[in-house]
């Protein structure tokens, strides 16, 4: 089964709050999820973003698929980029 | 190859905020997907496989739903307003905290600009009137 990493909405109506959380592919929509291992939080200027970079890094090198969102967010936080370098080395 | 939609988190954002304040204007099966695709980060595939219909169909409901919001907020510009309030109102509060005035006297006007900021469930008999202003 496929596991996936994607973000999950939280927060109150009208002040939404996001989790980075790694879960699998066909968990239904229960919110079950295996691990959370950061968060965004739009709200703020500028958007606060936090990413336990070890946890990200060591689900993306066992495969897990991280969706467009979190993928921006990786990106930004500078995750991808070592992602990829650690890919190269190999 | 799966395509990356360019700025999904932008539009993730955007999209969830125009569901908050229109929620209850959507169809059920448009909220349905709305959730799936937006509040819980499902791709198109996943909630094809849950829903039974194909990737194809659960793109155009949620593309439809998507300009469904749009055309709200073109027409209502509920969530254009609250940002600007939002703004607004943080900077009234930057000056009032600024002002040589009474603590006590300052204190109910930020309560008062922290009210306007709470669209939702203002109890109108809860606004005090401070007069002479």
């Amino acid at each position: 089964m496929a596991v996936r990493i994607r973000l999950k909405r939280m927060g109150a109506h009208k002040a939404p709050f996001y989790r980075v959380v790694v879960s699998n592919s066909r968990s239904p929509r229960d919110g079950r999820f295996i691990e959370e291992i950061g968060t965004y939080n739009p709200v703020t200027q500028p958007a606060q973003v936090t990413i336990d970079e070890e946890k990200a890094l060591k689900w993306l090198q066992t495969g897990a698929q991280a969706s467009d969102t979190v993928r921006d967010l990786l990106s930004k936080a500078g995750v991808m980029k070592k992602f990829h370098e650690l890919k190269q080395q190999k | 190859m799966t395509i990356h939609e360019p700025d999904a988190l932008a539009k993730t954002t955007r999209i969830n905020s125009l569901f908050d304040f229109y929620e209850p204007l959507l169809t059920e099966k448009q909220r349905t997907f709305l959730k799936y695709y937006f509040h819980d980060d499902y791709s198109l595939g996943e909630i094809a496989a849950e829903s039974g219909i194909s990737r194809q169909a659960v793109y155009e409901h949620v593309k439809r739903a998507e300009q469904v919001l749009e055309s709200y907020e073109g027409k209502l510009m509920l969530l254009a307003k609250y940002e600007a309030m939002q703004k607004l109102a943080e900077e009234l509060e930057r000056k009032v905290a600024a002002l040589p005035i009474d603590n006590v006297f300052k204190q109910k006007l930020l309560d008062d600009i922290e009210q306007l900021t709470k669209t939702e469930y203002i109890d109108v008999t809860e606004v005090t009137n401070h007069g002479g202003i």
